[in-house]
């Protein structure tokens, strides 16, 4: 590993954002994943856009070198669309929380998931909306039996199966509490060529006393050796293998690439632009 | 007998009739004989199938001042009825609605098939009446029913005495038909023969020898193109380097979308159709911040869904170019009528503020030519630019001179910073400037990054609320709209004498009607000016104030029920205004126009509201 890429992705952006988390927040663990992850990727800052979600996630695009952009709430995979169709040389990473994701953000997550494109989504995924102090998100009552239901608190809402009806092509689940897995996972996903969705469980130290790092170091467990990640059925059953059994799945769930028309950089630049002929648009209004 | 000048309307019922494929065919046909054809007035309905649907077209041999009023020359039917004996009759729709608005002696041609029409009331009045049997003809004796409209087409030709040598039908079928063999051609030309044959009897068993009306072709046409504004604006927006498109399908954008996805693969570039209206407004915006010079394009409804990337935009600085079709609100409202209701949304829409510039087309060229502002704009100050249309512009068509579109234009300049510019001062993607506009590298070019960011931040992009990194921050952005209004605002286009008389103010599809109300005004010997806005915000004061000044009255003519840009003027120039409004779901007409400037100067009416059932006065005062 080249030591010149180490350390532009080891130390923080440049120049230094002070880092305003919760002291034991889960973030801080993909942070530092991220980090890794980019470094045996051997990327450059220039080479990334770090498209962050609104939260405390979020945040993490200005803790990391590379160019980043910040939009509204529930927007940054669409933008990330975006970006991607129009310069596939860049690495794009949507990072962004179960609340920016699976709530406001659900229709991107949908119909991006379909679209596959060639980027990243990280979800820190935590159960709530923690810079709002605390509200339930879409994957708030994990591992709460959904006995009784009420309309102000429906069931948890699982990323990984909705990935799966949506049809997105790279789905895995990691653990902050295991940031070396995640690492893999993230540098994974980025090698996959179309749409990879990290679900990562990144507790919440102050909003969330119930899924915590000794919960999720009960219930995590690592995805079988044996697990045939291209095949949807396995994927599928394996969920429901440990849903069974009151686990969460950590590691690569379902992977399948799907044929990928080859994408060129869109014409930007002014000798690109230049001198066209407009006479195929004419041709048909005579 | 009228040569080339008269109005005409083909009426039907929606998708059934096939009310466009005959204006369509018309309107290319005679562009390409050198006849000028408008049809910038569209009467479709919010429904696949099934509603009264009506196309009025004039044709001139220069150019058109504008649509004319509703009085008509040509009304042509094309309804028939499934079951004759039935209750509802809707083969009377056309002639119903519209056979009113003929002059006297004009005509009414009408498919028969289904039954004959009670017309002593309009032939009492010298119109000639053609009941042809379009759709029996078709069906019966060619066996096959879509060529009911060709049938009707080459009876039109016939009436109108143009092209006895089928030379023109022929051209346009071949083109259409002939990869498909020859008897579709053929079919085609025979049922235009029926169609002919079948006036022929009329005119020599009425023993008529014309109707009093003649089309000629030109004897050496200059090429042009029969076209609408979303075409045009589609054709200005890559020639000036637009090569990402997102659009979410919405009448009446979507148009923009699809001649978008037909044309833009071929010059490299990507056309997106967005899940939802967000969508593709964030995609626009991240495939801008990516590099592209990005447009989006929609209507009312999909505008407010995306009023929230407007701050993006502004804040982030990342340019878009946003093309509003604007139809009639409010909510759904009157989703194919159209109205210029949308001026406040994108004037001041979303929380906050943000630098904006906002640009009105006037007329299917300006779709073409102001459209290369709009991207030059957004290029040069990084933020979004409004651009604003509506129905009528939008779906409506004419016949546009190809010389147009040669002009050479070409591609906007790009603004982007350089790897080598980067390198050499500290890149600040948000640096200080006292243009306020900051260098933009894209993401991908070294020699820095870019933290492109909506939260307010510092320079490199870091957020911050720190109070004085605030205030340089949004007096930076702002400061571009001074610069904006020193370097690039337009005053309205001006037309005719200032200081005269009335001047008559509009802006958007309005400014055909206003110059023909200026030229009636005139014949009454009423010096009346027009002035036109096409750069609306920041609105230019310091330009367009000693031009309204002048205005002997200032009337404000806008198809929306405040006055939002006579709002505008009152608030930035404090000259007292009048308004002359119309959001009925019809275009202003000139005779219209006339009358309600005469409530104004003879009558002192401070507003008109057209469109009800009469001209409606209301707010008389003295001291205004």
């Amino acid at each position: 590993m080249p030591e010149a890429t180490k350390s532009v992705w080891e130390q923080n952006a440049a120049p230094r954002h002070r880092i305003q988390w919760c002291p034991g927040c889960g973030d801080f663990a993909v942070l530092n994943s991220l980090k890794a992850a980019l470094t045996t990727l051997e990327l450059t800052p220039t080479e990334v856009l770090l498209v962050g979600g609104i939260g405390c996630s979020g945040q993490i695009r200005n803790y990391l070198n590379g160019n980043s952009f910040y939009g509204t709430h529930g927007g940054a995979l669409a933008y990330a669309l975006g970006a991607k169709m129009v310069n596939p040389e860049l690495t794009v990473f949507a990072l962004a929380g179960d609340g920016d994701t699976l709530a406001i953000g659900i229709e991107n997550f949908v119909h991006i998931s379909r679209r596959d494109p060639d980027i990243t989504l990280v979800i820190m995924d935590n159960g709530v909306y923690g810079l709002t102090k605390g509200q339930d998100s879409p994957s708030a009552g994990l591992g709460h039996p959904a006995k009784i239901s009420v309309e102000e608190h429906p069931p948890f809402l699982d990323p990984v199966k909705m990935a799966l009806t949506c049809g997105a092509t790279f789905i895995a689940q990691s653990f902050s509490g295991d940031p070396k897995h995640t690492t893999e996972m993230l540098v994974e996903a980025v090698r996959h060529k179309g749409f990879a969705m990290v679900n990562d469980f990144s507790p919440c130290v102050t909003y969330n006393k119930f899924n915590t790092y000794d919960w999720f170091r009960a219930h995590c467990e690592m995805v079988p050796g044996g697990h045939d990640p291209s095949s949807e059925d396995a994927a599928w059953e394996l969920i429901r293998d440990f849903e069974r059994r009151e686990k969460l799945p950590v590691g690569v769930i379902f992977r399948k690439p799907r044929e990928k028309a080859p994408a060129k950089r869109l014409p930007m630049w002014q000798a690109e632009l230049e001198g066209i002929d407009l006479e195929p648009m004419l041709k048909g209004l005579r | 007998m009228k040569v080339n000048r008269m109005k005409l309307l083909v009426g039907g019922v929606q998708l059934r009739d096939g009310v466009s494929t005959i204006t369509d065919l018309l309107g290319r046909i005679l562009s390409r004989a050198g006849l000028h054809v408008m049809a910038l007035e569209r009467g479709f309905a919010s429904t696949i199938y099934g509603a009264h649907q009506y196309d009025p077209l004039v044709i001139t041999e220069e150019p058109a001042v504008s649509w004319g009023d509703e009085a008509l020359d040509i009304l042509v039917g094309l309804e028939y009825d499934v079951d004759p004996d039935g209750p509802e009759q809707p083969n009377r729709d056309s002639v119903f609605r519209h056979g009113r608005n003929l002059v006297d002696g004009g005509v009414l041609i009408y498919d028969s098939s289904s039954g004959a029409i009670p017309v002593d009331a309009l032939e009492a009045r010298g119109i000639r009446v053609f009941a042809i049997p379009a759709r029996q003809i078709a069906t019966r004796d060619l066996k096959k029913e879509v060529v009911k409209n060709v049938v009707m087409t080459g009876a039109l030709f016939r009436l109108l005495e143009f092209d006895r040598d089928e030379q023109w039908l022929r051209r346009l079928l071949e083109e259409r038909f002939g990869r498909k063999g020859p008897e579709l051609v053929n079919l085609n030309l025979e049922a235009a023969r029926r169609g002919r044959a079948a006036v022929e009897a009329i005119l020599s068993q009425r023993g008529w020898s014309n109707v009093g009306y003649r089309l000629e072709p030109r004897p050496t046409p200059a090429p042009a193109v029969y076209i609408s504004g979303n075409e045009a604006l589609v054709i200005g927006a890559i020639e000036a380097g637009v090569r990402f498109y997102a659009g979410y399908p919405i009448t009446p954008a979507s148009s923009i979308l699809e001649f978008m996805e037909d044309h833009l693969p071929r010059y490299g570039g990507r056309a997106l159709q967005g899940s939802n209206e967000r969508e593709s407004i964030r995609a626009a915006l991240g495939a801008s911040a990516a590099g592209a010079l990005s447009m989006i394009g929609t209507s009312g409804p999909g505008l407010s869904l995306k009023v929230e990337e407007f701050g993006v935009s502004g804040v982030t600085e990342t340019p878009l170019v946003i093309v509003d079709a604007m139809r009639a609100g409010p909510s759904t409202g009157m989703p194919t009528k159209s109205e210029q209701g949308d001026l406040f949304l994108v004037t001041g829409g979303g929380h906050g503020e943000i630098p904006r510039i906002v640009l009105a087309a006037s007329s299917i060229e300006e779709c073409y030519s102001l459209i290369h502002e709009a991207v030059l704009l957004a290029e040069t100050y990084q933020c979004p630019v409004f651009f604003l249309t509506d129905l009528n512009l939008g779906e409506g068509r004419m016949t546009v001179p190809e010389a147009v579109f040669r002009s050479g234009q070409g591609a906007v300049a790009r603004q982007l910073a350089t790897e080598q510019q980067a390198r050499e001062g500290r890149y600040l993607r948000y640096r200080i400037t006292d243009s306020g506009v900051s260098p933009r590298l894209l993401p991908g070019t070294r020699g820095g990054i870019s933290k492109i960011n909506s939260t307010e931040h510092d320079e490199f992009g870091f957020v911050t609320t720190d109070p004085p990194k605030r205030v340089a921050m949004m007096d930076k952005r702002m400061r571009k709209m001074t610069k904006y209004l020193q370097n690039d605002a337009k005053p309205p286009q001006v037309f005719g004498q200032l200081g005269k008389g009335p001047l008559l103010v509009g802006w958007g599809s309005t400014r055909p009607v206003l110059l023909d109300a200026q030229k009636r005004l005139q014949a009454e010997g009423i010096n009346a000016a027009v002035a036109h806005f096409t750069h609306l915000w920041p609105f230019p004061t310091a330009l367009a104030k000693s031009i309204l000044e002048a205005g002997k009255p200032v009337i404000v003519c806008e198809h929306n029920y405040i006055g939002q840009l006579a709002e505008i003027i009152q608030a930035h120039t404090l000259v007292a205004v009048r308004r002359v409004l119309k959001y009925n779901g019809r275009p202003f007409y000139p005779a219209e126009v006339v009358r309600a400037v005469h409530e104004v100067t003879h009558n002192g009416a401070t507003a008109v509201r057209l469109g009800g059932k009469d001209p409606v006065m209301v707010e008389v005062s003295t001291d205004a």
